[in-house]
């Protein structure tokens, strides 16, 4: 078979779907030309040529500001374009990629795999000139990988025959808006702002406010004549405090906010307030018995629900490729941090009463904006509704043009560094009234014979950390399975009395006690954070692991069985100083 | 700070492990950055950070939480925090400063614990030796600094400096940097110190890459140093040497790819200073006579005749310029409290002194102002400006006379000039081998005959004591080499001086190489794309 063969396909397919664009940014040109040149010249000696090239640039303009207790912590500003390049050697069914090989460094000019730095302003001749050495070190990269792939081949044989690429029509999107300015004086007042709502706290020991905005173009042009540009933008405010109680248990807690843009972050007086609920909750937390374990049903409501969905089940919901590795430890290490979900296609993962869906189309939810949409993702491939999960059966898997077994096609879900939901959609086919699930909370403790059961309305997102305090009770002790910090939980009793209890962790939840979901609530309610794409799988290292905006619609969802315990490990003990602002 | 060091001190005084020792140091740095490459600017940010250390120690002055617990690498508080500090409120800094404070002394006292247990358990030869340094109470408050890096008209003459890259065949990248901050120092400690000092700061760096035939790359750097933007040279000298640059990198892309040798040796003055910060400097610095798992190569040679007579070595952070050059390694009090001193470490050639922290060594027991570190990490001794003096200079001419009658005597066709040098590094572990490696960018063959010839490819390699034993004679103009120097302290700025130097042997190696060759197809068409190049090829 003649590389030269295979080649002219894609070649074809581009030159026909490229229009004259009169209007294409001098960004695009460039890319356009150098794709052009790369696809019909470039080849070593006699070695296959690239059989698919792609370029991703992002342009981005952002800014962040902290502050705490009305004071300037930190500031930066920046505007930077990154070159992503995708050079694919072979053919689409065995190609150079889904390796896990040793980062190779030492040169100061081919770091292929790392994003490249273009020129900030349209200069067409620096901006060809940086796409074309970077395309150089991919495709030199892509060569090297896959004869690294087949050596592995040589003494082993591939079990599973997945092709490493799927097929995928041409595409185009446009999004012609120009970037938005950032003014980070404007974020730094806001943060100065809202941190100044924890003075005259003193119980709270340490907060922080971040405020965050980004404005993002992302410019994309491959060889089969897809292309497009779309805008990302986004800002955060992240509120984060802790305490530490009269025994010396650490508390900490946060609350973020996101919107598309910086215009539509809530009010101030709106961040004040959940500033000084989340001082409150401390405050609550503080003085709450202690709870030493429990083990039995748990009704998980709003934000509750939805992050530990986001943090336990919508890893297993993404088509994440378990890579080759040319060490056979690595191999192993590579198993292990595979999907066991992909296995699960067709069978039941949830009660028959929960779908679970993503639609990046959908733009709100009862009035509530939805923020992890887009019309297009990370590959060119047009966003699509995909129905995950019906009647608690596993139907298809969130996936990118990387296929995996039962997954052979892209349902438009690349985002940053793999696979990664948009906006995801818990919906109960028959749903509880809020009184009705409580009664079904009690009926199960009855059964149990337990004396209370147990509410949770928060789960912490160890994303939301405070980034000045990393001390004892805020990690996860690695070595223990999926421990979820950070829960607020509420003793309900039988005659519908509820008790706020201290600090606990969730332990050991994971996906199969999805399962044995007995109930949910009619209403849903909207949560949105942010995804590290590939989190709790095998990508990484190479790719640009930049995490995503997502939104998740669930209902208040009761477990049948689930582990509260306050967490292990020991207490540091109280301050010897009062603080100094208690008058001390 | 003041307040809330001193109710820390009263309180944790009395507990039952004692604080015998706090200091609190804010450091904020505000840095404006701005990147073009090949003529386009290429990247700009801007940047405001406060970051807090927290110097706690119980225990007394003999020992203290911070001795490195033997028989474990690494050493007690060499560790990396950042905690992040708000300076413009009094209560939110308090409020900072008490909840950190707990911490550190939660940690300290628990650290002395096992120090303690570790003292009474493992083997000591350095037993007598305190952990820390009595120093006196010092009072200095800066005016607060500021200056504006105007980086819109920066952008402008970065551009202008990466241009002409562009131009040359065969320059793969070639980027100018422009870096500039004012780093303002709050430092109080419980002796009495109170220190503001502010430090503004500029550096501009163009930085250029070409490949052979072989596809080894090929760097050539420039960098420019100064306290204030006025500082930097006028754009005539920056084109000046951005054309050498481009006239260096095309010789380096022809030139011979030079062969291990050994034989004797020219280094320039920059050369010279690197080579000398390499291997003397790192081996004075004081802590490294002390730690177990240090070599502690001049330890035990204080007194001793270690270069010719006609050499001493200074280190001296208070000299803040020499000539017209700005001086990097100068400061005013170093990270632990205490002034900045001149310290004559090698006197007419015989070994005199170390650099020292707060941490005492054997036969010096008090700090020389070089305690120093990058914010956020725990100081230790570290070189500040590095002075090579000479008694008896030779001319530059008389330098290479010597090296061609030494090429005779040894029966070698040709001596090599190092021109100039990036950077290089060292090994002062026991577990490695105690070498050095400086990396330089232009070296020259000479011959027997007058003779220059570029060459390519090397390393100058070689173990401390033996290479300073063949160090002869110096001469020519005194070079500067401006950079910032990282070890288990962080990256601290760093200044080294010297006359061009002459060795009677030094050794060098191949350069570790790329294995990738040239790009594959030749560069984008210039400057004009064409119009409709979808079209070109003709397929429609």
């Amino acid at each position: 078979m003649t590389p030269q063969a295979r080649l002219i396909l894609p070649l074809l397919a581009l030159l026909a779907t490229a229009p004259a664009l009169a209007q294409e940014s001098v960004l695009m040109r460039a890319m356009r030309d150098e794709l052009q040149r790369t696809m019909s010249e470039l080849q070593l000696r006699d070695m296959s040529k690239p059989y698919f090239v792609s370029y991703q640039v992002h342009e981005t303009t952002s800014a962040r500001a902290t502050a705490s207790l009305g004071a300037p912590v930190g500031r930066s500003e920046g505007a930077s374009r990154l070159l992503s390049v995708e050079v694919r050697v072979g053919e689409a069914s065995f190609d150079n990629t889904n390796l896990f090989t040793r980062p190779e460094f030492g040169s100061a000019l081919s770091r292929a795999g790392f994003p490249t730095t273009l020129p900030l302003e349209d200069d067409y001749s620096e901006l060809r000139r940086k796409i074309w050495l970077a395309t150089d070190s991919a495709y030199k990269q892509a060569l090297d990988h896959l004869s690294k792939k087949r050596a592995v081949l040589q003494n082993a044989t591939q079990v599973e025959q997945v092709p490493d690429f799927s097929v995928q029509e041409p595409h185009r999107h446009d999004d012609a808006r120009p970037l938005a300015e950032i003014s980070v004086s404007a974020l730094e007042a806001l943060a100065l702002e809202v941190s100044a709502g924890f003075r005259g706290l003193p119980h709270v020991s340490v907060s922080e406010v971040e405020v965050e905005a980004a404005s993002r173009r992302v410019s994309y042009v491959n060889s089969e004549g897809t292309s497009f540009t779309r805008l990302d933008p986004s800002a955060s405010v992240r509120i984060s405090a802790g305490t530490q109680g009269d025994d010396g248990t650490t508390f900490e807690d946060s609350a973020s906010v996101h919107a598309r843009v910086w215009e539509r972050l809530p009010d101030r007086a709106e961040l004040l307030a959940l500033a000084a609920d989340l001082a409150e909750r401390l405050q609550q937390l503080r003085a709450a018995p202690v709870l030493d374990r429990y083990t039995g049903p748990v009704l998980f409501e709003g934000q509750a629900a939805a992050e530990v969905v986001r943090q336990v089940l919508v890893p297993r919901l993404l088509a994440v490729r378990v890579p080759m590795a040319d060490d056979s430890r690595l191999a192993r290490a590579m198993e292990r941090a595979g999907n066991p979900f992909v296995d699960k296609l067709g069978s039941r993962v949830l009660p028959r009463f929960l779908d679970v869906m993503d639609d990046p189309a959908r733009e709100e939810h009862e009035q509530v904006a939805l923020l992890g949409g887009y019309a297009i993702d990370d590959e060119g491939v047009a966003a699509q509704q995909t129905a995950l999960i019906q009647r608690g059966i596993l139907k298809t898997l969130l996936s990118t043009r990387n296929p995996v077994q039962g997954v052979p096609d892209s349902n438009g879900h690349r985002r940053g560094g793999g696979p990664a939901p948009s906006n995801l959609f818990v919906v109960p086919r028959q749903g509880l009234a809020p009184d009705e699930l409580r009664s079904e909370l009690l009926s199960l403790v009855e059964e149990r014979e337990l004396e209370f059961g147990i509410i949770v309305r928060r789960v912490g997102n160890a994303a939301g950390r405070i980034s000045r305090e990393r001390g004892p009770g805020s990690a996860t002790r690695s070595g223990e399975r999926s421990e979820i910090a950070g829960a607020v939980a509420y003793k309900l009793f039988a005659d519908g009395r509820e008790e706020m209890v201290g600090k606990v962790v969730l332990a050991g939840m994971q996906e199969s006690d999805f399962r044995d979901i007995v109930a949910a609530s009619e209403a849903s309610a909207v949560h949105t954070a942010r995804f590290l794409a590939g989190s709790g799988s095998a990508l990484g290292f190479a790719a640009v692991r930049r995490p995503v905006v997502v939104s998740l619609v669930v209902p208040s969802l009761l477990f049948e069985d689930v582990t509260v315990r306050r967490p292990s490990g020991n207490i540091p003990r109280p301050p010897l100083l009062p603080h100094p602002l208690a008058g001390g | 700070m003041q307040q809330e060091l001193d109710r820390s001190v009263e309180t944790l005084s009395g507990q039952p492990t004692p604080l015998y020792f706090l200091s609190y140091e804010i450091t904020e740095e505000r840095t404006s950055y701005a990147r073009a490459s090949f003529g386009a600017l290429a990247g700009r940010s801007d940047s405001e950070r406060r970051l807090l250390d927290i110097d706690l120690r119980v225990g007394s002055h003999s020992l203290d939480n911070t001795r490195p617990i033997r028989g474990r690498g690494g050493g007690g508080r060499l560790r990396l925090s950042r905690v992040e500090a708000p300076v413009a409120d009094i209560d939110a800094l308090r409020s900072t400063l008490w909840f950190q404070t707990d911490r550190k002394y939660r940690e300290a006292t628990e650290q002395l614990t096992k120090v303690k247990t570790n003292v009474q358990v493992t083997v000591h030869d350095e037993e007598l030796l305190a952990d820390f340094s009595a120093e006196d109470e010092q009072r200095s408050i800066e005016d607060l600094r500021s200056f504006d890096l105007d980086l819109a008209a920066w952008e402008d003459r970065l551009k202008r400096y990466s241009a002409p890259f562009a131009q040359a065949p065969h320059v793969y990248s070639a980027d100018a940097v422009i870096s500039g901050s004012v780093v303002t120092r709050w430092y109080v400690n419980s002796e009495g110190s109170k220190i503001r000092t502010a430090e503004p700061r500029v550096r501009l760096v163009i930085s250029a890459l070409t490949k052979a035939e072989d596809g080894m790359e090929l760097p050539r750097y420039e960098s420019f140093f100064a306290f204030d933007p006025s500082g930097l040279p006028d754009d005539a000298t920056v084109l000046d040497a951005v054309e050498r640059m481009i006239r260096d990198l095309a010789g380096l892309r022809n030139a011979p790819l030079a062969e291990p040798y050994t034989g004797p040796a020219i280094l320039s003055g920059r050369a010279s200073g690197v080579f000398f910060h390499e291997i003397l400097g790192h081996r004075v610095e004081g802590h490294r006579q002390k730690r177990d798992q240090d070599a502690q190569t001049f330890g035990r040679m204080l007194g001793e005749t270690v270069l010719p007579e006609a050499f001493s070595v200074i280190f001296d952070p208070t000299v803040t310029r020499l000539g017209s050059t700005d001086l990097a390694g100068a400061y005013r009090y170093d990270n632990q409290g205490v002034k900045a001193q001149r310290v004559p470490v090698i006197q007419s050639g015989v070994l005199e002194q170390f650099l020292m922290s707060r941490t005492p060594i054997k036969g010096f027991g008090r700090s020389n102002g070089h305690g120093r570190k990058q914010a956020g990490f725990a100081p230790v001794s570290r070189q500040s400006n590095l002075f090579v003096e000479v008694s008896e200079l030779r001319s530059e001419e008389e330098l290479k006379q010597e090296l061609i009658a030494l090429l005779e005597e040894q029966g070698k066709d040709y001596g090599l000039y190092f021109e100039d040098v990036q950077g290089g590094f060292t090994f002062t572990g026991r577990t490695v081998p105690n070498a050095f490696n400086v990396t330089p960018v232009v070296v020259y063959r000479i011959y027997a005959d007058g003779r220059q010839e570029l060459v390519r490819g090397v390393d100058l390699i070689g173990t401390p004591l033996t290479t300073f034993s063949k160090v002869i004679s110096a001469g020519g103009e005194v070079g500067v080499f401006n950079g910032t120097c990282g070890a288990e302290s962080g990256g601290v700025p760093v200044s080294a001086a010297s006359p061009a130097i002459l060795v009677s042997q030094i050794e060098v190696q191949k350069k570790a190489k790329s294995q990738v060759p040239l790009p594959l197809l030749p560069p984008p068409d210039d400057s004009r794309p064409a119009p409709q190049s979808l079209e070109r090829g003709g397929v429609r």
